[in-house]
């Protein structure tokens, strides 16, 4: 399956992730202990033979940069690999798309310049481990236009008020609705995409000639409805949590605690690639006491942690109590101090028998670099 | 290709017979240490650390497994236009060709290799020891002698001495004599196998010693006497970091329990100096409800639900419900079922400890599950009993 591309669109609406997308795109937002966001949905691409992937980002783009590199990780420093595609500053656009359709009309140059036949396109907030090929396998022998991956499964992690289809049972597409209350569709859209390349570079620029931005309610919506277009599902019933807000990536990051779901997102023959950092295995101590968490490579643990992530590096002094919290890279939680259902953020420092407890509806965040 | 001041040919060739099953089936280098290491990253390390660009790995014995572990060397930033790392196994030269007959011939047989990159001096590693060292100190130690040849040494234990070559100096540094394991020690430093040449001299001793039929080609028994015999300026640097010779089972294991005190007599969390490595990529480790883990290096992709103690465990090593690990080495992808017991052993990858059977004891040998072998429920192996997959 080597005819298709991929394209990946970041810079969505975080407002609802707060302090964690303050400095950085979601995309590039630490998750599961040694991860960003990207890793998977380029892993995804990765494993279902894609070799051109082009990433289209917006604000807040440095450390998503900073990540990705030449795309070594992923094998896609190839020939063809991977493209990153800034905001193209004119004076139509002053570097923020005002919807994914003004984002891919942006990148036409990239559409054209590419050879392979489809495109798989993907949001950059739902974390997955697919391989695609089924899907588009689907797509050609439907005949579709375009192809749109749903969820029925709750505990997938979809966010259940959001686009809904409804499908026949050819898997036709017959409905949509965007953010409806009581939604009469069932199929939970992935928002990810198949189609031909050609199609959704005429769509883009058809779309930007008539002044339209969203491809959600002027495309697909509009496309459904009048049947100008042939659109199907996909039914995709594993994991393909969005990251919307502090309590979906907290309820995300605690899922994972979990050893069922752990093994469903990271079944060994397509493992997810991220930047390696080199750090050595993480050190217990003798007075080290850990109950099912996560710990990543390079973590010095002295204290005590319980249902916790701890990514790369993160130390744990003597004393020290972390309890159901998400602790990103090199973060130090020093002597005595003790935290319950907390994010750090990377680098901070949680002094000496400082305390931090929430309530488990509302974890605090401590931004990067803060010390407490 | 353009000049390179320095090149390092790492030997990577012999069998490491000593590592027993361990190195059955791999090259020593290729054997893992510390976690997510294999002994060849501390030489390839260094290199990359001290700015050394070209490595040639010479290779003889079983060298699938190490040659896909280098693969184009960009865990070490040896994936380089003009550089890099570069697998060099024997090979026919028109109707001739040989297998490396010793170190010496190893090097030897790759002067074309070398004189690709027109360098002044060559660094000969090998790939049994763990150590971080600054080559390029000593490099230039080298050329500030102005020496031919310039022999890495640490000053070892005098109780130890006879069991290393050792090299008598007078008072600058200069090497008065070699004597390789000697009964009576006049001096305490011992050659770690790492050599600076200036290239012109290694090209010339080495014709020497292929035009000789009775040398051996060895660098210890025939290069460096030959050289001091004809009054080269031969000079010791002297090393004073954590440095083991990782060649015997007991010492493998010595290394790597030497990780589990604090502080870590060899540093790998020095983020001035990594120690690089090809990456598992797997997800962090999970210490599941009740597990136990104490005095213990853990890596990524770990599932622990037994008791760890004072052990190193390997990426994607899984220790069920009540199993006891104590003074091990569980090397990648081993699965310990319930109930099992390990204690002062080295289990290799994927080896398979079924439930309720019991792996070494708490004094004597080492024992050694060797890689993919199988020890069946109940079953037991005593101290110092090495255990073949193939014997099964």
């Amino acid at each position: 399956m080597k005819d298709v591309m991929g394209l990946i669109v970041t810079g969505e609406n975080d407002i609802n992730l707060g302090e964690l997308t303050s400095q950085r795109a979601v995309a590039a937002l630490p998750i599961a202990g040694r991860y960003r966001v990207i890793d998977f949905q380029l892993s995804s691409m990765v494993h279902t033979g894609i070799k051109n992937v082009g990433i289209i980002t917006q604000k807040n783009y440095s450390s998503l940069m900073d990540h990705v590199g030449s795309g070594r990780e992923w094998d896609l420093h190839g020939k063809q690999g991977m493209v990153i595609l800034p905001p193209f500053l004119t004076r139509e656009n002053m570097g923020v798309y005002s919807g994914l359709l003004d984002a891919l009309k942006s990148n036409t140059n990239f559409l054209s310049r590419s050879k392979q036949e489809y495109v798989v396109l993907t949001n950059s907030h739902t974390v997955y481990n697919i391989d695609f090929s089924d899907a588009l396998r689907a797509h050609v022998e439907k005949k579709a236009d375009i192809t749109v991956l749903y969820s029925r499964n709750k505990a997938s992690g979809v966010d259940d008020d959001d686009t809904y289809f409804t499908v026949d049972e050819n898997n036709k597409v017959t409905g949509m609705e965007i953010g409806a209350l009581a939604p009469k569709g069932d199929a939970a859209s992935l928002k990810i995409y198949i189609t031909k390349r050609e199609l959704l570079r005429q769509l883009a620029e058809q779309g930007a000639a008539n002044g339209l931005h969203d491809f959600e309610r002027d495309i697909l919506q509009r496309n459904i409805n009048e049947g100008t277009l042939a659109v199907y599902g996909y039914e995709y019933d594993g994991i393909a949590w969005q990251i919307d807000s502090i309590q979906s990536y907290f309820n995300f990051n605690m899922a994972l605690l979990d050893s069922e779901f752990r093994h469903n997102l990271f079944p060994t023959e397509r493992p997810i690639y991220t930047k390696v950092r080199d750090d050595m295995p993480a050190r217990y101590s003798g007075e080290a006491e850990c109950d099912n968490s996560l710990i990543a490579n390079g973590c010095h643990i002295e204290g005590t942690v319980i249902n916790s992530i701890l990514f790369r590096g993160v130390k744990v002094a003597r004393g020290a109590v972390i309890k159901n919290s998400i602790v990103m890279q090199d973060a130090q939680i020093q002597e005595g101090a003790e935290i319950d259902h907390c994010i750090l953020d990377k680098q901070s420092v949680i002094r000496r028998n400082g305390r931090l407890i929430a309530p488990a509806a509302y974890p605090i965040v401590i931004a990067k670099n803060v010390v407490i | 290709m353009r000049k390179k001041k320095c090149v390092a040919m790492l030997l990577a060739g012999g069998q490491g017979s000593r590592l027993g099953i361990l190195t059955k089936k791999v090259a020593k280098p290729a054997v893992p240490f510390g976690g997510k290491f294999r002994i060849i990253d501390f030489p390839l390390s260094n290199c990359t650390n001290s700015s050394i660009d070209v490595v040639g790995v010479l290779t003889q014995y079983r060298p699938l497994e190490l040659n896909s572990y280098i693969g184009s060397g960009s865990p070490w930033d040896l994936d380089l236009s003009n550089g890099g790392v570069f697998v060099l196994p024997p090979y026919q030269t028109g109707k001739t060709g040989e297998w490396y007959k010793g170190t010496a011939n190893a090097i030897y047989q790759n002067i074309p290799f070398i004189e690709q990159w027109d360098p002044d001096y060559v660094l000969v590693l090998s790939g049994d020891h763990i150590y971080k060292m600054d080559y390029n100190a000593m490099l230039r130690a080298h050329i500030a002698k102005g020496a031919d040849l310039t022999i890495a040494v640490r000053e070892v234990p005098w109780e130890d001495a006879s069991r290393f070559g050792i090299l008598n100096t007078d008072e600058n540094d200069r090497i008065v004599e070699f004597e390789e394991k000697p009964a009576h020690p006049k001096s305490n430093k011992a050659s770690m196998g790492v050599y600076i040449f200036s290239w012109s001299k290694m090209r010339k001793y080495l014709e020497l010693d292929e035009a000789d039929p009775k040398s051996e080609n060895d660098f210890g028994k025939n290069i460096i006497p030959a050289m001091l015999n004809a009054g080269e300026s031969l000079y010791t640097y002297t090393f004073e970091g954590y440095w083991k010779d990782v060649g015997t089972i007991e010492s493998l294991w010595e290394s790597n329990m030497d990780l589990l005190t604090l502080p870590m007599p060899i540093d790998l969390a020095d983020k001035r100096w990594r120690v690089y490595a090809r990456n598992p990529g797997m997800p962090p480790h999970h210490i599941a409800k009740g597990a136990k883990v104490v005095n213990s290096l853990i890596t990524e992709g770990c599932e622990v639900k037994g008791i760890v103690n004072h052990s190193v465990l390997f990426a994607g090593v899984t220790i069920d419900v009540g199993a006891e690990i104590t003074d091990a080495v569980i090397m990648p992808g081993a699965i310990i079922e319930r109930g099992a017991i390990v204690r002062r052993a080295i289990v290799a990858e994927n080896a398979v400890i079924k439930a309720g059977a019991i792996v070494g004891e708490e004094t004597g040998n080492i024992a050694v599950v060797g890689p993919g072998a199988t020890i069946a429920s109940g079953e037991t192996v005593a101290a110092g009993v090495q255990i073949d997959a193939d014997a099964q």
